[in-house]
């Protein structure tokens, strides 16, 4: 029979210890790989600035975690990170990140995704993987453009934003990702913007604290593509950065929701946070009660009981 | 007294059809005869016609297709709809419901007149003895058990079990409706006796399963402890039976939102270290597709089950067809090579399964096993599964020194670098779809992309040496050679047998291994043969034309291929073997044009 998979780490081969015999945190020379291909000026670069900077300051090693993404300019993002990680397919980060979670619960899974990947092509993930409450944390940055094929509409351009797929303006709605998550059962959501690392910082944190399906909604303009898209949320371009006001509940729903709603560019910071079972959780009792009921027994002896039912 | 008997019951939904055909089934199986049983629906959720044949022997059963020994018709209008599912042939006995109206000599049946009809008033009968016409199929059961002598105490000890909790009176009645249809055959007796002699094996209680559940158990025995996927029939099973198992395993099963986000999952929890599966049939296949290209170029095994039904696009679903084998092989973008292996038979998939895990883990690589409906659906005697037999295989993981400096696509002479996953200290790197150099990191580079696909194809040249994933049957030296694959090469077995009781020197080849194709096995079984024949059920025969893209064999070797849902006799290929004995010896007297 097989044996089961150790969850141990083999051998550490790069494992650096104090004099006290405390491990280090990870520094960002360990985090960093390739140098970014982003174009100068794009958002993006700030969420990859703080994600090191989490993982510097919660030391999180590279055992710990992993860092998943589809496809699109903001799914480059694993490629700029020391980590166990996987660049996907287009739109399907979130159901990699599932088999990862659901599979391995000694992991913390960090999906970074766009707005056409996470929204369009991998919408329905997106529904359901909020939904399950499988326990990871999905960053989205937002240009509200797609940009790695440069410049075409995205299922959050705004109303009348001319691309090269709408050379007239743009004639869809676009679709509001906070009240979406919020609807389909999200149980930590969080607007933030690039523009403002510490509040990034301090979203991506809660987000990863949070025992469920966590989605960070963050803003990250494209300079190159839809420059100034964001600026009515960027005091230094003369706009506003709201933060969620204090009273707000962040466990009603509707009031979550209705924050959500807001025209641009809105509130940031948690609209949205509730504690309830993640299909990990309900999934270990599962496995729990099952295997109690196995104790001390072989998994060829356990199988040989369902042969022995086919007779 | 017979040695082999082929029974097929046909009617509408509600009828019973297949209860009758599994209480049958389970008795002459606890008895110790070789069976088999195979379903058949209209593609209707509830209703619709419905049928099953029932293959009962005391040698060990090739195939459930051939003429119908006996035929129950319980109306005519959904028999006719099998055609030639349920052949009927002037030496079938014929028992169909009275009160259908139909006159004993005027069968609609075309130009076919069986000998021996009965009409049995079945419902009359049921609604009689037992007060209610639910219990038809125990009236039919009756009957069989009465003429054919198939499990009788077993067949009362099972109606006895299977009511117990309805209460006295209905067991009670379901007796007399069982008993009513022994009595009927004895008023009305078989002029010849077609009693099932005794079974020759008893002793070992056989198991008796399908071909979803087999290949699911057998997953759970190769360490699947992860499943992703949709339901899609005829494969839903699967996922039904590990979702009942593998929690006692420590594993997990995810119904996914779609097929997509089931293979997806499914790469997701092999590159987090574990061994993962996924199931679909057709479509489901074609959905896919894009992520099983990604696992191919990103080395992660994984093993991907199509229960094939009739295709294209919705096609049949509920009928077996052996279609998606240049889908199993082709269908991905770029130059990517998976193999892709067939069981032959319920008993066949535990061990092909098996083997699919093991080949994925060794070789880094998604494996497809292509089952199709009929496997997976029909029933089957099944020796218990001594499972010393089987060996299992894990990836090759990194050592402690390995890790220093971790490369994780290292190119070595195998083709196969160690494959770490998340929690491997040292073993980062980045799992991707975009072509990669030794370390995984990004390139565009020809010369690394060359070298990369030399590596991923060149990995799989001792595959292609696995000569224990084919069987050779029959005088290694004939002139005549037979190839077929899955469900179907059952019956080539049996066409086989025949042809060696009339002294006619056949061979037959049997691939577990579909693809890559083994060049060298074919060439080797081809030496000798001056006429060839591969049987298939699919309108291209499409193992056929995969074979002669990698071998020259001689322009002799034909298909004999139909399209799904048509069943292929073992009669139909004698008579083609018969054929090829001629042909080959007028070519004998007289040298011919060779064709092209």
């Amino acid at each position: 029979m097989s044996q089961t998979l150790s969850e141990k780490p083999i051998v550490p081969a790069v494992v650096t210890e104090t004099a006290t015999g405390e491990r280090k945190g990870l520094t960002k020379k360990e985090i960093a790989a390739d140098h970014p291909t982003w174009c100068p000026g794009c958002g993006d670069f700030s969420v990859l600035a703080l994600y090191f900077k989490l993982i510097e300051k919660r030391k999180l090693w590279h055992e710990k975690i992993t860092t998943i993404s589809g496809i699109g300019c903001s799914s480059r993002f694993p490629y700029f990170v020391q980590a166990h990680g996987a660049h996907f397919i287009h739109g399907r980060a979130l159901p990699f990140a599932s088999g990862v979670s659901l599979s391995r619960p000694d992991l913390h899974v960090f999906a970074f995704s766009g707005d056409g990947d996470a929204f369009s092509i991998g919408g329905n993930h997106f529904t359901h993987t909020a939904r399950k409450n499988i326990k990871m944390t999905l960053v989205v940055m937002d240009n509200q453009v797609y940009g790695l094929t440069k410049k075409q509409t995205s299922p959050t351009s705004p109303l009348g934003f001319k691309s090269k797929t709408d050379i007239w303006g743009a004639v869809d709605y676009p679709i509001n990702p906070a009240k979406q998550a919020i609807s389909v059962g999200a149980s930590f959501v969080a607007r933030t913007s690039a523009t403002n690392p510490n509040h990034v910082l301090a979203m991506m944190e809660a987000a990863m604290d949070h025992d469920g399906f966590s989605f960070v909604h963050c803003l990250s303009e494209c300079v190159e593509f839809y420059d100034g898209a964001f600026d009515a949320a960027n005091p230094r371009k003369g706009g506003v950065f709201n933060e969620v006001p204090k009273t707000h509940d962040v466990t009603d729903e509707f009031a979550a929701y209705k924050l959500a709603s807001a025209d641009f560019p809105g509130n940031f910071g948690v609209l949205y946070k509730v504690n309830k079972p993640t299909k990990n959780a309900r999934e270990a009792e599962i496995n729990a009660s099952f295997q109690s009921k196995f104790t001390g027994q072989k998994d060829w002896q356990i199988l040989q009981k369902t042969f022995d039912r086919m007779k | 007294m017979s040695e082999d008997l082929i029974i097929g019951i046909a009617g509408s939904g509600g009828d019973g059809v297949i209860s009758a055909g599994e209480s049958l089934l389970t008795a002459a199986a606890l008895e110790g005869y070789h069976c088999v049983m195979t379903k058949s629906f209209g593609s209707q959720i509830r209703g619709g016609e419905a049928s099953c044949r029932l293959r009962l022997a005391t040698q060990p059963v090739l195939n459930p297709n051939g003429p119908l020994d006996v035929a129950v018709a319980l109306n005519w209008d959904d028999f006719k709809k099998f055609g030639a599912e349920l052949p009927v042939e002037s030496a079938t006995i014929v028992i169909y419901e009275s009160n259908t109206g139909v006159a004993p000599d005027k069968l609609p049946l075309q130009g076919v007149k069986p000998a021996v009809v009965f009409s049995v008033p079945i419902t009359a009968m049921a609604a009689e003895h037992a007060g209610t016409d639910k219990a038809k199929n125990i009236v039919i059961a009756g009957l069989l058990a009465g003429w054919f002598g198939i499990g009788r105490e077993s067949m009362l000890a099972g109606i006895r079990k299977k009511f117990a909790k309805k209460g006295t009176t209905i067991v009670e009645g379901n007796v007399r409706a069982f008993q009513a249809g022994l009595d009927f055959t004895v008023a009305n007796p078989l002029k010849e006796d077609r009693k099932l002699s005794a079974p020759q094996s008893g002793g070992q209680t056989k198991l008796l399963t399908d071909g979803n559940d087999m290949c699911a158990a057998a997953a759970i025995f190769a360490g699947c402890t992860f499943f992703g996927g949709y339901p899609i029939t005829p494969s839903t099973e699967i996922m039904q039976f590990l979702d009942r198992e593998i929690w006692k395993y420590g594993g997990t099963v995810l119904q996914a939102e779609d097929e997509i986000a089931g293979v997806g999952a499914v790469v997701g929890a092999s590159f987090a270290g574990k061994k993962s599966m996924t199931a679909t049939s057709g479509p489901g296949m074609s959905l896919k597709t894009e992520i099983l290209g990604l696992a191919s170029l990103a080395e992660l095994p994984l093993v991907c089950v199509n229960v094939m039904r009739g295709g294209p696009s919705t096609g049949m679903p509920t009928k077996a067809e052996q279609s998606d084998l240049f889908q199993a092989a082709f269908s991905a973008h770029g130059d990517c090579l998976r193999p892709v292996l067939a069981p032959t038979s319920v008993a066949d998939i535990f061990g092909v399964t098996v083997e699919a895990f093991n080949l994925a883990e060794y070789y880094q690589t998604p494996v497809i096993v292509l089952s199709d409906q009929e496997i997976a659906q029909r029933k089957e005697t099944v020796d218990p599964i001594d499972t010393s037999k089987f060996q299992i295989i894990e990836r090759r993981r990194p050592t402690g020194q390995e890790l220093v400096n971790y490369t994780r696509f290292k190119i070595t002479e195998s083709g196969i670098s160690p494959i770490s996953h998340p929690g491997m200290v040292g073993g980062n790197y980045l799992c991707a779809g975009i072509e990669h150099n030794e370390q995984g990191r990004p390139t565009a580079s020809g010369e690394m992309h060359a070298r990369m696909n030399e590596k991923r194809f060149n990995k799989f040249n001792p595959l292609k040496n696995r000569r224990d994933l084919f069987t050779i049957e029959g005088d290694p030296e004939a002139p005549i050679g037979m190839v077929s694959w899955g469900s179907v090469a059952g019956v080539a077995q049996e066409a086989l047998r025949l042809a060696q009781a009339e002294g006619l020197q056949v061979k037959l080849l049997v691939p577990r291994l579909l693809y890559p194709v083994a060049e060298t096995v074919y060439q080797d079984f081809f030496a000798s043969v001056q006429r060839g024949l591969f049987i298939e059920q699919s309108y291209q025969a499409q193992l056929y034309r995969l074979v002669r893209m990698y071998v020259d064999f001689p322009a002799v070797v034909k298909p004999f291929a139909k399209s799904g849902s048509n069943p292929i006799l073992p009669s139909e290929v004698l008579d083609r073997l018969r054929e090829m004995v001629v042909a080959i010896q007028s070519s004998q007297q007289q040298p011919e044009a060779v064709e092209n």
